[in-house]
């Protein structure tokens, strides 16, 4: 009987088929029907939205959610790394945005270093504290064999240290980094703010980076086998704990830059930030397909996009619940959203 | 030297101050009767109470004070709203893995918080909904009437003295529940779902009938927390209440309605009693520490001692 | 065909783009011993888990009583009689032998919520029969010592006994064995086969088992039905499916040979 051999032996041999079809369908894991459909759907609601609103308004709040949908898009990939790879549910994960936004704030604002530094700075942190998390957290208690339960309490508790301990250090006052929210650039007749097309650029670069680490760098094949198949890939001679490190400092990292790009884009932070955004991005993960990364980086970037596109038809107050609505609709319609496996939703 | 840590005492000494626990340990110990009945009893990993609470209360407050409801009519009625919202949530959610389903209800219970401070038409949103406790108040007068003249100036005392009636009844309830064979299956799909198919018992009907049961027990806990504020906000119903539950639960033990009460009283002595320790920080800060402290606790507790006080170390292994 | 108490027709079941079984046909006489061999990875027990409505098939039916019982849940299909026990026992360790057994008995209004609130007297009256046959089948296989222990702490032999014991208190038509001989010493395994004639004899009850051991295949079954490769090769008589030459390559070519 065919799978976990197969699978792991796969992401290698699928190198060789060609064409754009073919490329496209590798990088969704296969799902080359639900892009084809996805991107169908979402080009049929752009032009019934544009009928109804018009150009400007569409294409307004469509730069708009590219803006949010890049950092979905970063916080959603390292959410969907950890599950694909230790079938994790970290319900920490948003506080590790908070996390990042409030250390470069202490470098950007309380040590007076340039916002990219700061940024830096912010993602390191960030990474080395998934690290501890894992070292200190995780993997004893995998050795001890925890159940689900146990683990997933342990992420909130963990949530619930890190919001509290930013709280108790800083305060619920919100607080800004030092950026310049108000220049904005025009082009095409839409505005976008400048921070704001920073956001967008360094989020898409760096996702770019991480899908192409994840495609063609012997440690994202393993990451990729490993979140196939763990006791396999530890059998064919991969280094599981190095690659459980790795797949920490890309998820932590990028949530804590996913975290500073927020704030950055919106202006202000409060402890709750995190909380506040990972049902989004739970919505996010679960519409790409929970454990597939790219899944991630399009349910993130769907997301912002669903959410601007709802203030045309409902107050803006009600963006959020967007989210949520989304993540009900996809669980109970297609709970292995858009590129996952249905296997692993049951 | 100045002492770095203070202790004030007289607080702690206060009449006022115990039963202020009381009631709160009370109903949040109602309020664990569910999560224990669903993560303890049937396995499936309920993050959402706190949504069937607001569901519960804000049900009530809204009968009572936008729709003229009597408030012993209202209660029957939303309880019955918070078990249907259980079913509701549970039909589509309950096929779930574990984890998703985990996800879902605090989904759920978000949106519940959230609706509950934009729908301000209906809720107050966060200014919040008042009045809808005369009634109870006027029996609570009439119950302090009945109670000796030294203690008939705290006023919270008939409320301490309902809670933990509830809290008896629904516990001796439960654990009645627990030992008939409808309880047998609970524990055998806990277990092993599998196991109780292929023995001929519907899996799903028997999840939803325990989700349902505990909505019905977060909405009677969300009567109680109404009525001890007089007052319902959204900010009530945080997710940081689902924490504290499940750290209550975790410190009672697993498996044990009896623990819950216990767990109950020693989470709310401590989280009330540090309220009065003076430390150089501000309010909120230490309004934060607190928190950190639970959040420390129960991660230690998790991994070190899951089973609790009463519990017993297998009951804390759930598989997926 | 009308003594056939259970009739595949057709059934596949894929998982990702293979056909773990592939178009398997057969069917199962009313109070018979019939055997289910072939090689590892013929699809025998995706095969139990679609006939026993633990997977759903992607094509063909099952017939069971003359109901078409494809797609149905797995605990209906319980309840109609066709019971079944699992390659690796799922004995509920956390719980009491005893109420292992209990557990399974058909009828017990104490199961339900309104039994429970509505009928107490007719739960509790149920609730001491179900015990007392619970305890009766126990002594039957021998394991009456062992009724208010943790199933945990039984042996893996005795494991496999209360198995088959449960599967029993739920008053079954047909009883499908996944290896029920699997790691049980011979003495046990021959009290096994005992129990099941008995059974078969006694009260009329169906057996459908899967099994490796060609002794057992041989020596006790019925009828024997060979799969390979996601399909039914061979059915009929023991000796015959044993001489057929398309047996003897499928074991050859591919699983082990006992």
């Amino acid at each position: 009987m065919a799978g976990p051999a197969d699978s792991a032996l796969a992401p290698a041999r699928r190198e060789r088929s060609r064409g754009a079809g073919a490329a496209v369908a590798r990088l969704t894991g296969g799902g080359r029907g639900p892009l084809a459909a996805t991107t169908a759907l979402v080009a049929a609601l752009a032009l019934a939205l544009v009928v109804g609103y018009g150009l400007h308004d569409v294409a307004q709040r469509a730069v708009n959610g590219l803006v949010s949908g890049s950092y979905f898009a970063l916080g959603a990939v390292g959410l969907t790394l950890v599950y694909g790879t230790l079938r994790l549910v970290n319900f920490a994960h948003g506080d590790l945005l908070t996390f990042g936004a409030y250390m470069a704030f202490m470098a950007n604002v309380t040590w007076g270093l340039p916002l990219a530094v700061a940024a830096l700075f912010a993602l390191v942190a960030t990474a080395a504290l998934g690290v501890l998390s894992e070292r200190v957290m995780w993997r004893p208690m995998r050795g001890r064999g925890a159940g689900l339960l146990q683990l997933l309490l342990m992420t909130l508790g963990l949530a619930f240290v890190i919001r509290y301990g930013i709280q108790m250090i800083w305060g619920t006052l919100p607080r800004r980094l030092d950026v310049d929210v108000t220049a904005s650039i025009g082009f095409l007749g839409l505005r976008i703010g400048r921070t704001e097309l920073i956001v967008v650029i360094v989020g898409f670069v760096v996702l770019i980076a991480i899908g192409v680490m994840l495609r063609r760098s012997s440690l994202g094949r393993q990451m990729r086998a490993l979140s196939d198949d763990m006791s396999l890939a530890e059998a064919t001679g991969i280094d599981t704990d190095r690659v459980v490190v790795a797949t920490w400092v890309f998820a932590a990292g990028l949530a804590g830059l996913a975290g500073v790009l927020y704030t950055a884009a919106i202006g202000t932070m409060t402890p709750n930030l995190g909380f506040f955004l990972l049902l989004s991005l739970f919505a996010a993960v679960i519409l790409g397909g929970i454990g597939n990364a790219y899944g991630a980086l399009a349910g993130g970037l769907l997301l912002g996009l669903a959410q601007e596109w709802s203030t045309l038809l409902f107050d803006p107050r009600w963006k959020v619940a967007v989210g949520f609505a989304i993540l009900i609709a996809v669980l109970i319609v297609r709970p292995q959203g858009l590129f996952g496996r249905r296997e692993r939703t049951l | 030297m100045t002492p770095v840590l203070a202790v004030s005492f007289d607080a702690l000494t206060s009449a006022g101050f115990w039963i202020g626990v009381g009631v709160l340990a009370g109903t949040y110990a109602i309020f664990t009767l569910g999560l224990q009945l669903n993560v303890g009893f049937t396995g499936i990993i309920n993050f959402g109470q706190a949504g069937f609470m607001a569901i519960g209360a804000y049900a009530m407050g809204i009968l009572v004070v936008r729709a003229g409801w009597s408030l012993w009519a209202a209660l029957p009625a939303a309880t019955a709203i918070a078990t249907a919202a259980g079913v509701l949530l549970g039909l589509p959610s309950l096929r779930l893995r574990a984890d998703y389903f985990a996800i879902v209800t605090i989904a759920f219970a978000e949106i519940v918080r959230y609706v509950a401070q934009n729908a301000r038409g209906l809720t107050g949103g966060n200014q919040g909904l008042l009045g809808f406790d005369d009634e109870w108040l006027d029996l609570s007068d009439r119950i302090l009437g009945w109670l000796p003249a030294s203690v008939q100036d705290q006023f919270l005392l008939p409320l301490l003295i309902v809670v933990w009636i509830a809290v008896a009844l629904l516990t001796g309830l439960l654990m009645l529940l627990q030992r008939s064979p409808w309880g047998r299956v609970l524990r055998a799909i806990r277990e092993d779902e599998d196991a109780a198919r292929a023995l001929g018992k519907n899996v799903l009907a028997y999840k939803l009938q325990s989700i349902a049961l505990a909505a019905a027990l977060g909405a009677i806990a969300g009567y109680f927390l109404a009525l001890n504020l007089s007052f319902l906000s959204p900010e009530s119903f945080e997710p940081q209440f689902t924490f504290i539950g499940f750290t209550i639960l975790i410190l009672g033990g697993l498996a044990s309605y009896v623990g819950v009460a216990l767990g109950s009283v020693i989470i709310w002595t401590l989280l009330e009693a540090t309220r009065f320790v003076d430390l150089p920080l501000a309010a909120e800060k230490v309004a934060a520490l607190r928190f950190v402290i639970v959040g420390v606790a129960l991660i230690v507790l998790v991994a070190f001692r899951p089973q609790g006080i009463v519990g017993k170390r297998e009951e804390m292994v759930l598989r997926d | 065909m009308t003594d056939e108490l259970l009739r595949v027709a057709g059934v596949v079941k894929r998982f990702g783009g293979v056909r773990a079984v592939d178009g398997a046909s057969f069917g199962v006489r009313d109070r018979s011993i019939t055997a289910l061999i072939g090689p590892n990875g013929a699809g025998k027990t995706t095969l139990f888990n679609v006939v026993t409505g633990f997977a759903r098939a992607d094509g063909g039916t099952v017939v069971y009583d003359d109901r078409e019982v494809s797609g149905r849940p797995a605990h209906a299909i319980a309840r109609c009689g066709m019971v079944r026990t699992f390659q690796i026992t799922k004995a509920l360790a956390a719980m009491p032998v005893l109420d292992n057994m209990t557990l399974a008995a058909p009828r017990q209004p104490g199961e339900h919520l309104v039994g429970v609130i509505a009928r107490p007297r007719a739960a509790r009256r149920r609730e001491r029969a179900v015990r007392a046959r619970a305890r009766e089948l126990l002594a039957r296989y021998g394991l009456e010592r062992k009724a208010d222990d943790y199933a945990g702490t039984l042996s893996g032999g005795q494991r496999k006994l209360l198995e088959l014991a449960r599967a029993l208190m739920a008053e079954p038509r047909m009883v499908l064995l996944d290896e029920p001989m699997a790691g049980v010493n011979p003495a046990l395994a021959a009290k096994l086969l005992e129990h099941v004639h008995a059974l078969r004899d006694q009260e009329g009850t169906t057996f459908l088992l899967i099994e490796h051991d060609m002794e057992v295949v041989m020596g006790h079954s019925d009828r024997v039905v060979c799969m390979a490769q996601g399909r039914v090769i061979a059915a009929g008589e023991p000796e015959a499916v044993r001489s057929d030459p398309r047996v003897i390559d499928a074991y050859l070519g591919g699983g082990a040979e006992r």
